[in-house]
């Protein structure tokens, strides 16, 4: 019988530091049928290994389309994360995954995508803004809002700017007052202000919103005032795991597995959960 | 007609048992007003009567409260990873109350849905689960109320249903059951006089309809303001199954581990932000509560409780699953009268 709980060994090829506590960390399988075997969808959500610290949940961020490696993005916050601060090219941590549902790219098809991100919760956006920019033909309009407490937290500064330059991609960038510099170019202001002011057409459009709870709480009446249902607006939610796959109890939301029927939800279920995330 | 074993001869089964080197477990006096589930050493410790549960349960002989899931071991920037088996030496547990072997059967639905907990399992195919009948309940007890029963055969390969003067009347219920006590037993015309079982305590219906129209019931807080959080409900259930996952080891290698866990206590969910979903006390007595008779159910068809009455037994504070459920009713009874008044 299988072990479900055991990992696949995985080579670190690269590392990105993208802000004083946020790196991202390419990896590749060692074990070519591994890697041959492997599939996952943009969404989806990996267990991560630091041997003799433990293991923690990340969102893969790297698109779905991406086929020699997988990434993830962390902030050095705790056991497992201050030791995957210290790798380096070459070392080798475990992955199992990919876990729970995606996000429903087919769905999408056709629509005007925004993207509003806060903080740290730009990785789980960027493997979806990757794989519909590879795939421009099947979507619509696609609006990018990125904000950070200070221009020093954002993070994959570079790739903004190239997805800047695609077709029908607006990408706005935002810093909480106090947060700019003085070469700051981007808006200033809090991400639900900067929406407002942005004036983003939500018709046949859908939102995919990932950041704080504070954030996505007075971003949600904003976009239902634009005019987008609760049935077109996405989040992921991240509740602690340590299974990943229905076992170990703790990331249910009332009667939901984050895990299992999660992490990728809309507002219309989520308003039908309990206030347990 | 019926089946009947002697002590003397289930003492010598185990005996017999243990002497082929496999693993025998059951209720020992550990302490003279102690009585736990425990390996044997010989049939003579296996106690049969005196006890209405032993304090913890049978879970641990299928997902041990700590256990190696595999080693890793470092080679320079490289690292080896080795697979570890739950040994599978055949197992016997013998005197199982029936509302632990019950709750076997119950575990079983999430260590096997979409992914298989191989752990679990192969502990689980390789035992034998003989129950022993209840003779008496306590005021803890309430199996009855969860669709149980002194005589439930869930979960059983057999039961032993006490005679008196020292026999056992067997019923087999699988091939495990029968092959265990096929030649062991004698035809006699004595049979077991079933005990009845405590009396139905709490609506279970009502305690579900409760707790799914009013998730933010206020009378959470008032419940859980006496809990200590210390764990003893969900270590001594034989259903709760939550556990951790982290490694035990030094600079060379180590292990990663289950762990038993409990929703009871505060770092269970608390997120790397420092946010936390459930940051009281009542929110995780909430939690206990709807994941055994709302979230469990409405998953897997089964009630995650089985009405044992340990949580009650080994709470400093005698909270429990029963006396949370009839101080839940007692709540919702009162603001009826209050609205009604």
């Amino acid at each position: 019988m299988e072990n479900v709980y055991k990992p696949e060994l995985m080579e670190v090829v690269k590392v990105q530091q993208h802000t004083v506590d946020v790196k991202s960390v390419r990896i590749r399988f060692l074990n070519p049928a591994a890697a041959e075997e492997f599939s996952f969808h943009v969404g989806q959500f990996g267990m991560f290994s630091a041997f003799g610290a433990g293991e923690s949940t990340f969102n893969i961020c790297s698109s779905s389309t991406w086929k020699d490696f997988i990434e993830f993005c962390f902030r050095k916050t705790g056991k497992v994360t201050e030791v995957l601060w210290q790798i380096d090219e070459g070392d080798v941590i475990g992955f199992r995954g990919p876990y729970g549902n995606a996000y429903p790219t087919d769905k999408w098809e056709g629509k005007n995508l925004i993207f509003i991100g806060g903080g740290i919760a730009m990785p789980p956006i960027r493997c979806a803004i990757w794989y519909t920019l590879e795939n421009r033909e099947k979507y619509g309009d696609i609006t990018i809002v990125y904000g950070a407490r200070t221009v020093g937290d954002l993070v994959f500064v570079d790739e903004l700017d190239e997805w800047a330059k695609h077709e029908r991609v607006r990408v706005i960038q935002c810093v909480d007052p106090g947060g700019e510099t003085p070469e700051w170019k981007g808006e200033i202001g809090l991400i639900p202000h900067v929406i407002e002011r942005a004036s983003i057409p939500a018709d046949n459009s859908i939102a995919l919103v990932i950041g704080p709870p504070i954030m996505i709480k007075y971003t949600l009446p904003v976009l239902d005032k634009m005019g987008l249902g609760k049935g077109d607006i996405y989040t992921s939610l991240e509740n602690r795991m340590k299974c990943g796959i229905g076992k170990c109890g703790r990331c249910n939301c009332g009667p939901v597995y984050v895990c299992k029927e999660g992490p990728v939800f809309t507002l219309e279920q989520i308003s039908q959960l309990p206030q347990d995330y | 007609m019926s089946e009947v074993i002697t002590r003397k001869s289930l003492q010598d089964m185990v005996d017999a048992w243990i002497g082929q080197g496999r693993f025998a477990a059951g209720p020992v006096f550990v302490k003279p007003d102690v009585c736990m589930y425990a390996p044997l050493a010989s049939g003579e410790q296996l106690a049969l009567d005196g006890f209405i549960h032993p304090a913890n349960s049978i879970k641990e002989f299928f997902f041990p409260r700590h256990e190696k899931i595999y080693t890793y071991r470092f080679k320079g920037h490289r690292l080896e990873l080795d697979d570890s088996e739950p040994a599978k030496t055949p197992q016997l547990i013998l005197g199982a109350r029936p509302c632990d072997a019950a709750s076997i059967a119950i575990l079983d639905r999430v260590f096997n849905w979409d992914y298989k907990d191989k752990f679990y399992n192969l502990r689980r195919e390789a035992t034998t689960v003989v129950s022993l009948g209840c003779a008496g309940y306590d005021n803890n007890c309430f199996c009855t109320s969860v669709g149980l029963g002194p005589a439930a055969e869930k979960g059983s390969d057999a039961m032993l249903l006490p005679l008196g003067d020292g026999e056992f009347e067997i019923r087999c219920f699988t091939e495990k059951g029968k092959a265990l006590f096929t030649g062991k037993t004698q035809t006699s015309s004595k049979e077991a006089k079933p005990i009845s079982g405590p009396e139905n305590r709490v609506d279970v219906e009502l305690i579900v309809a409760q707790l799914e129209k009013n998730f933010e019931d206020p009378a959470w807080r008032e419940i859980a303001l006496r809990c200590l959080g210390c764990g003893a409900c969900a270590y001594t259930c034989p259903t709760c199954h939550c556990f951790d996952i982290v490694d035990e080891g030094n600079a060379a290698g180590g292990a990663r581990v289950k762990n038993w866990d409990s929703c009871q206590f505060p770092m269970f969910t608390m997120h790397a932000s420092g946010h936390n979903p459930r940051s009281t006390q009542g929110q995780r007595q909430r939690q206990r509560i709807q994941h055994k008779f709302r979230i469990y159910p409405e998953k897997f068809g089964e009630t995650l409780c089985t009405g044992c009455g340990n949580c009650t037994r080994n709470c400093p504070v005698e909270l429990g699953v029963l006396n949370t459920l009839l101080s839940l009713r007692e709540y919702a009874l009162r603001n009826l009268n209050e609205v009604q008044s």
